[in-house]
């Protein structure tokens, strides 16, 4: 009502400039999804000629404002125990479906004593002996790949050492950024991320086996909001040409 | 450059200056004339969001306005849609974090007017509205300028309690400031950047501005 | 309905300031309101036009009732109809001169506002700067504009609150005449704040004078400043030879009033209020005093004679101030002044004796002070 009286008053011209249409379907989206979504975000305009709005943030977020009322459509969360409870708790249309498995991988950004050791064994020795002072991950509090993060370095006993070294970052493309843009000395991110171009060019990264950690069962649904083209969308996106481009991404295809 | 968030921005901006310029006005000179019992404390809250941290402000705010709350629920029950995660959300937010830059240069500006004035205005004859808008609006017109401009710069840059309030959806509540926050976290710096630059190119207009406002100020020896 | 307009306050409170007012002015009359600083003379002058709101007590205007505590009866200052001359004069930075006129013409119709302004500032011989703005005249000129708004509202009473103390002495006295000049024609009660005798001495009609909240005497300048009802009233108004004394007797024969001071005798003006024996407070007033001629004895020294050395003897120009020691037993001081080449031709210096008369008529009897000095 406020917009409406001010875009009259006002700006003219406002709505007639916006990248996507204000009616177009609000997606919720982990942040590790934003290259691979984006893909396929516009091979879904191109073949039905319809867009929707993602917005890429922590799963954990997500759950929180959906329960809040945010008015999103479709929940692509990294977890699947967030999709589980915001059904439970009547938000969703059903449980949804998992849509992709996820994977963690270490980044070394250039100029950094780490090695790229999968198994995180180097890691677990330059915690002790000094080599790396800060180290970044996605707040295990409430990003998926933040608790994947943590179950690994337990498991290759690094945890201990690395906790009061680490920078928490709100989501998994936040921590990248740290790992990444020099203040760190290294970090273990969303593999999608890890890969990216926008990432290769300043960091390597090694994946690491998903004995180390809990599966990373990406889940997504269909909130009561949703509309026809948030409905279509989710059916793409369990199709083959949204599948391929998971795959290109880094995840796994769900079992 | 993502256009629809500084139109958003930019839109939230002029909403706030215009709801609060009446609110400042009023306010400001009902401080600026009266003296009453529990002055000091009513200065203090509306001083308040200056030193409040923005998240403490969104966190009350999501308890106050959200979808849980009273006035949330009565919200979404008449309107259709919850008032949190919209722009009407960000607009009340707003409106609240901006108090202080709308209401103190604007008291200080009727605080300087000799309190004289005011009594040759009753003595002329001339009713409160009318002194109002002849004598004192024009001595004070720095001060409403500064509050006018600051409040807008202000609400521009505005990040945590948006966020809070208002998450990041696009073409409703994803203003320049989170645009920026969203560009650097896709890693995209020229985009980022560019975007920086407009923010910072209109703050350093807006204060231009309000200095411009208080020499003129100064050279009009009221 | 009171076709005088006269004006009478009265104004009674403890807080925030006391005040213990009562005082009236006639229409057409031009009342000084006289006290030093902080006796609460612009509060009075506030609480009469309305801008006051904490004042308790009565104002009435040619039978209209402004402000009534008891029966809770208050008129705001815009619709008392007053007019009302700042010490600063309050005019409005942004407004031209002719434009600050206009404001206080809210009553007259609107084609006529900037004609009747025009005629105002004419008056107070501001004629050609109607245009300019407060900061470009001067402290005289910004004083007229101050006058001719407060009379552009057809004011049924105008207050005055030390409207010459901003401005230099040469042009004080213009606008002493000025203000002489456009009172002639007005009808109504004016009320001048200052705390300069002379001042009021010069313009008013009849002088009021205030302490701490308090009008203790009002009367024309010459009763006041002749016949002060108390010390406190004779020190305020700038008397100094206050001394204690006793009555004597009285002569109503020769309506005269003897008392004893130091061992000596005076005759006073007769003053039979007071018993005899009792003990009061005495006054001379300096023009009063005659200074005894070295060469020339006349008759009027035979009036109330008194000897004594010169203390101090101050050529100020013209005139010059003297003070007289005299005394049997205490010690005392009379003041006296007279001009400087009358105190040549007698020779007066410090240290030299002299002699002088203090005259009857001059010599006034008020009630005896607790103390001589104002607390």
């Amino acid at each position: 009502m406020l917009q409406g009286f001010v875009a009259w008053t006002l700006w003219p011209m406002a709505s007639d400039l916006a990248a996507a249409p204000a009616d177009a379907p609000l997606i919720a989206a982990a942040a590790d999804l934003r290259f691979a979504l984006d893909e396929i975000a516009a091979d879904f305009r191109r073949a039905t000629g319809q867009d929707v709005r993602i917005v890429y943030g922590s799963s954990g977020n997500f759950r929180r404002q959906i329960a809040e009322g945010a008015p999103f459509e479709l929940f692509l969360s990294a977890d699947e125990s967030y999709i589980v409870a915001l059904a439970r708790e009547g938000f969703m249309i059903d449980d949804g479906v998992p849509y992709a498995i996820g994977r963690i991988a270490l980044v070394v950004p250039a100029g950094s004593p780490l090695k790229l050791d999968g198994e995180l064994v180097d890691l677990a020795a330059a915690a002790s002996d000094g080599r790396v002072r800060r180290f970044a991950i996605a707040n295990p509090e409430h990003a998926p790949y933040g608790r994947a993060a943590r179950e690994a370095l337990q498991k290759a006993r690094a945890w201990d050492a690395l906790q009061d070294r680490l920078v928490l970052g709100e989501n998994v493309a936040q921590a990248t950024q740290f790992a990444v843009s020099g203040g760190a000395q290294g970090g273990i991110v969303a593999l999608s991320l890890a890969r990216s171009p926008e990432v290769a060019g300043r960091a390597r990264f090694v994946v690491i086996p998903d004995q180390m950690h809990a599966p990373l069962v990406q889940r997504m649904a269909l909130t009561r909001r949703a509309q026809s083209t948030a409905r279509e969308f989710y059916a793409y996106l369990q199709g083959p040409q949204a599948r391929a481009v998971f795959l290109r991404h880094g995840f796994a295809a769900p079992a | 450059m993502d256009t629809t968030a500084l139109l958003l921005s930019l839109k939230l901006a002029a909403c706030t200056v215009a709801i609060l310029a009446p609110v400042g006005i009023l306010v400001a000179r009902w401080l600026a004339t009266r003296e009453f019992a529990g002055k000091p404390f009513v200065e203090a809250a509306f001083a308040l969001p200056l030193v409040l941290p923005p998240t403490v402000l969104g966190y009350y705010l999501l308890v106050a306005l959200g979808g849980h709350s009273p006035l949330g629920r009565w919200y979404e029950a008449t309107f259709g849609h919850p008032l949190v995660f919209t722009f009407d959300g960000l607009v009340v937010a707003s409106v609240i974090f901006n108090l202080p830059f709308a209401i103190q240069p604007v008291q200080r500006a009727f605080e300087a007017i000799p309190e004289d004035l005011r009594h040759a205005a009753a003595c002329c004859g001339l009713t409160g509205l009318q002194s109002l808008w002849r004598i004192e609006l024009p001595l004070a017109w720095a001060g409403l300028v500064t509050g006018a401009v600051l409040t807008f710069a202000h609400t521009l840059g505005e990040f945590g309690v948006v966020l809070m309030v208002g998450g990041s959806i696009p073409g409703e509540t994803k203003t320049i400031a989170i645009a920026i926050y969203d560009r650097v976290q896709a890693f995209d710096s020229p985009g980022a950047g560019v975007m920086s630059a407009v923010l910072l190119l209109l703050s350093v207009v807006a204060i231009g501005i309000t200095f411009l406002a208080s020499a003129k100020r100064r050279r009009h020896g009221s | 309905m009171d076709p005088s307009g006269a004006l009478t306050v009265e104004l009674t409170q403890a807080r925030p300031i006391p005040l213990a007012v009562s005082l009236a002015c006639t229409g057409g009359e031009l009342l000084a309101l006289v006290g030093p600083s902080g006796s609460g003379k612009s509060t009075v002058l506030r609480a009469i036009a309305g801008v006051y709101p904490s004042a308790r007590g009565r104002v009435v205007v040619g039978g209209d009732t402004w402000l009534d505590s008891a029966s809770g009866h208050f008129r705001p200052a815009r619709e008392r109809s007053v007019g009302f001359v700042f010490q600063n004069y309050a005019l409005f930075p942004h407004l031209s001169a002719e434009e600050n006129v206009v404001q206080a013409m809210g009553h007259v119709v609107p084609a006529e506002r900037v004609a009747r302004a025009r005629a105002l500032l004419e008056r107070t011989n501001l004629a050609g700067l109607e245009a300019r703005r407060p900061a470009q005249l001067s402290g005289g000129q910004q004083q007229r504009v101050a006058v001719a708004r407060a009379l552009a509202r057809d004011p049924k009473v105008l207050l005055l609150d030390e409207p010459f103390s901003a401005v230099d002495q040469v042009t004080r006295e213009k606008l002493y005449e000025e203000l002489a000049t456009l009172r002639r024609d007005l009808n109504v009660p004016m009320i001048l704040v200052t705390h300069a005798l002379d001042e009021a001495a010069m313009l008013a009609d009849r002088m009021c004078i205030l302490h701490r909240g308090t009008t203790l005497q009002a009367g024309t300048p010459q009763a006041v400043m002749m016949r002060p009802a108390s010390p406190l009233v004779a020190r305020l108004v700038g008397l100094k030879n206050i001394f204690p004394g006793e009555v004597v007797e009285h002569d109503p024969a020769r309506l005269v009033t003897r008392i004893r001071w130091q061992g000596r005798i005076f005759e006073a003006a007769h003053a039979p209020q007071f018993a005899a024996g009792a003990r009061i407070t005495w006054v001379v007033a300096p023009s009063h005093i005659v200074v005894h001629r070295r060469d020339r004895p006349s008759r009027g020294e035979r009036e109330n004679p008194v000897s004594g050395v010169v203390e101090r003897c101050i050529e100020l120009g013209e005139t010059t101030a003297l003070s007289l020691r005299v005394g049997a037993g205490e010690r005392a001081d009379i003041f006296l002044s007279l001009p400087t080449h009358a105190a040549r031709r007698n020779g007066l210096a410090q240290g030299v004796a002299a002699g002088i008369s203090l005259l009857t008529d001059g010599i006034h009897l008020m009630p005896a002070a607790e103390s001589l000095t104002i607390s």
